[in-house]
């Protein structure tokens, strides 16, 4: 008893070691291209539409896939440890780029004039402005990177090719999957409560404290808190996505002023655009080619897109179920609790809690029932999403000015009336920014969810797997090491990416940025 | 209990923390009048106007109006903001229409009452626009309209001028006395809190003069000149230069 107990301490303590690792190089490196990004216009074109789309991509299906044969080739385990990490980082790091980016940004011009006034030089105007700006952003894009490098901590930890099994020696990711594998339920039960235990030590010894150290200089006195600013600020990031080509965009509700300003912007590159708008043409037309072309790259586009449809569905549907939830929930607490605060800290610790290592009890629950790869599956898009659309809407209250509840208090608005005319548009802005996220960490979860293994993902034994989809499509071309089928899939997910980005998230902030400013 | 005034405010005390904001307040407030609250910055001085609009409870004391205790919002009390405290997403008559969410009235009655108001408020044409598109003093305008929609009595003002460039300002002063004198005027009281003596003299005839935190009352002074009223007649300045002195004391 008391030994298995040591052991999983043992493993919870080397993950957790690794965890810190990679939360220490991704605030690094987070900091470095934020603010090359946020200072340079050049590298902003080209790293933020990038980030944007590593964000979305599930990641660990692609790339790293390689780097860890390569590093984990390394003899011993520090190979295979720093393949691990790797791949943690891979999941940590792009939420900080844009903290970085959005605070580095969101300073006050006099402070870029300070600079020049001073005649500040690189290593002052990062370690007086730049750095210190940009930590209480860190600091709480830290507490999600945990979050989602914890999710992603027990499938990096082991991991399988077609040909043979890596993993860590100690790892709490490992001994979790194993002990769940063996049924050995009840070792496995302690091991889920030392890992939730790790994990509120970790929230209160390491985040508040950190979080309270760097927020003491209180931002808020240089930070513009309107609404109008903050949307702003994200629409200018989803405009970032593909810069230099600009539909025309028809509201269905447009008002007068929309189409005014939007053939300004056309009006002033008429040929440029016409240009780009050539190229994609091209591009397309390219692309349809070489797939029509040949029989297998077109036998495999047919499987990617009944794929994607049947992951689109799943994705949607578990968002609609998040907003049913998320939406009365954050505006009770917005409007009505006076413990918002505590129930942000029980929230992040739950948050951090990963829908991965609940896996194997997910699936046993759900296990006697129909459909119950698809209940699996849409369980975890629904875990994997939901706290970005909650933490997303509540961050929205310190945008609401005081009086707005005076506002409705004094006036008596209530029920229904305040639904339409206070909750929905307060919290808004943070649904839609929580929506992008919060649909972007579904997509990235789509290979655990749909095809979930011994290994995590790569070819174990099967503990539950849809019969179409994208994550499945996904997993199995790994298991096999089909590199055609899996870029190809790559390609259609960044298009995929960008269409929605454009049709849905930049129509609807044109619309939203109508209204508030 | 017997009382005297329209709205009594009785040996109200508040804190914040450990921190002593108000000390045992107390004056009245009649029918017709415009009372100002003045004092120097922090002390407590737009707590207290919550507190009177049944916002903000009180640690001790309490405030009734034609003496009934006000322990939250009332429709006979209204409010105008510092901050204007217009909903930017919703258009300049939909803002003003809020001022009567709590009256069972038909949309086409508010939306008629609104127009009026408009007109009266001179924003006619700007009750379809954002409260964005409008300068500051527009917005109060706005602001006072939504305050004033629901034929309150008794209406309290915290700084309203104070977010306006000083021309813009006495433009709104001077339609502000004119408005709340006009016979068909509901405002039976005003209440306003401001910083500006020049202000407190121009418009009001009782000015509750309070001390630095933890604010009490220093003096409760009446002016008795006629409106409108001459900013640079000696005894406007002799209001003007006693309150100075009392403040400063």
């Amino acid at each position: 008893m008391f030994n298995y107990i040591l052991q999983l301490l043992v493993d919870t303590s080397f993950s957790w070691a690794r965890m810190f690792i990679a939360l220490g190089l991704s605030i690094l490196l987070g900091l470095g291209i934020g603010i090359w990004a946020a200072t340079s216009r050049r590298a902003e074109k080209v790293i933020i539409p990038i980030v944007d789309i590593l964000q979305t991509l599930p990641i660990l299906a692609f790339f790293p896939f390689v780097i860890y044969i390569i590093v984990a080739t390394i003899p011993g385990y520090i190979g295979i440890n720093a393949a691990v990490i790797f791949l943690i980082i891979t999941s940590m790091l792009w939420n900080i780029i844009f903290g970085v980016y959005e605070s580095v940004k969101e300073l006050p011009h006099e402070f870029i004039e300070l600079t020049a006034i001073y005649g500040m030089g690189i290593k002052e105007k990062l370690s007086k402005i730049y750095i210190p700006a940009s930590m209480p952003k860190v600091m709480s894009q830290s507490t999600l990177s945990w979050a989602i490098g914890l999710f992603y901590l027990v499938t990096s930890e082991i991991f399988s090719t077609s040909s043979k099994t890596y993993m860590v020696k100690h790892g709490i990711g490992v001994a979790l999957t194993q002990l769940a594998l063996s049924g050995n339920f009840s070792e496995y039960l302690v091991g889920i409560l030392i890992f939730i235990i790790f994990v509120i030590l970790t929230r209160l010894l390491f985040f508040a404290p950190l979080e309270r150290y760097f927020n003491k200089h209180n931002m808020s006195s240089i930070q513009k808190t309107h609404t109008t600013h903050f949307v702003h600020l994200i629409k200018s990031r989803l405009k970032l996505k593909v810069p230099k080509i600009k539909i025309p965009i028809k509201f269905a509700l447009g008002k007068k002023h929309d189409t005014y300003s939007l053939s300004n912007e056309v009006v002033m590159r008429p040929k440029k655009r016409g240009y780009a708008n050539l190229v994609y043409a091209l591009l397309a037309i390219l692309f349809v080619a070489i797939i029509v072309s040949n029989k297998t790259l077109f036998s495999y586009e047919l499987s990617i897109l009944v794929s994607f449809i049947a992951s689109f569905a799943r994705v949607w549907f578990a968002f609609a179920i998040i907003l049913l939830i998320s939406v009365p929930l954050s505006v009770y607490l917005i409007f009505f609790s006076k413990k918002l605060s505590a129930y942000i800290l029980l929230f992040q610790i739950i948050a951090s809690i990963p829908a991965t290592i609940m896996l194997p009890l997910i699936v046993s629950f759900f296990v006697k029932m129909p459909f119950h790869s698809e209940a699996v599956a849409l369980s975890v898009y629904l875990l994997s999403g939901i706290w970005y659309v909650i933490f997303s809407m509540l961050s929205q209250k310190a945008y609401i000015p005081q009086s707005i509840y005076e506002v409705k208090r004094l006036f008596g608005i209530k029920g229904l009336q305040a639904w339409k005319k206070i909750y929905i548009y307060a919290i808004l802005p943070g649904l839609i920014t929580g929506a992008v996220t919060g649909i972007a960490a579904e997509w990235n979860a789509s290979i655990v969810a749909e095809y979930f293994t011994s290994t995590g993902i790569g070819n174990g034994a099967v503990l539950t797997s849809v019969s179409i989809g994208i994550g499945k499509l996904l997993d199995l071309s790994l298991d096999n090491g089909n590199m055609v089928l899996m870029l190809l899939a790559l390609l259609n997910f960044t298009i995929m990416i960008v269409i929605i980005n454009r049709l849905v998230w930049k129509r609807l902030f044109n619309r939203i940025e109508d209204i508030y400013k | 209990m017997f009382c005297l005034g329209l709205l009594d405010v009785k040996n109200i005390s508040y804190s914040i923390g450990p921190v002593h904001v108000i000390e045992d307040i107390t004056f009245t407030a009649m029918k017709n009048e415009f009372v100002s609250i003045i004092g120097p910055s922090g002390c407590g001085k737009s707590t207290l106007l919550r507190i009177i609009a049944g916002l903000i409870k009180p640690l001790h004391g309490e405030v009734l109006y034609n003496g009934m205790r006000v322990e939250k919002p009332n429709k006979d009390i209204s409010f105008v903001f510092q901050d204007f405290a217009l909903l930017p997403w919703l258009t300049n008559i939909e803002n003003v229409k809020l001022g009567l969410s709590l009256f069972d009235i038909s949309d086409e009655e508010k939306e008629r009452r609104a127009k009026l108001l408009f007109k009266k408020i001179g924003l006619e044409g700007f009750e379809k626009a954002y409260p964005n598109m409008l300068s500051g003093g527009m917005k109060q305008r706005v602001g006072l309209a939504r305050a004033i929609i629901s034929n309150p009595k008794v209406l309290l003002m915290d700084e309203p001028f104070s977010s306006l460039d000083e021309l813009t300002a006495e433009a709104l002063r001077t339609d502000v006395i004119n408005m709340l004198r006009s016979p068909d005027m509901p405002v039976s009281l005003v209440i306003m809190v401001t910083h500006n003596v020049e202000e407190a003299v121009e418009l009001s005839n009782k000015v509750v003069i309070l001390s630095e935190r933890p604010s009490h009352v220093k003096e409760i002074k009446r002016i008795g000149l006629k409106y409108p009223r001459n900013k640079r007649s000696k005894d406007f300045m002799k209001e003007v230069d006693h309150i100075y002195k009392v403040l400063t004391e």
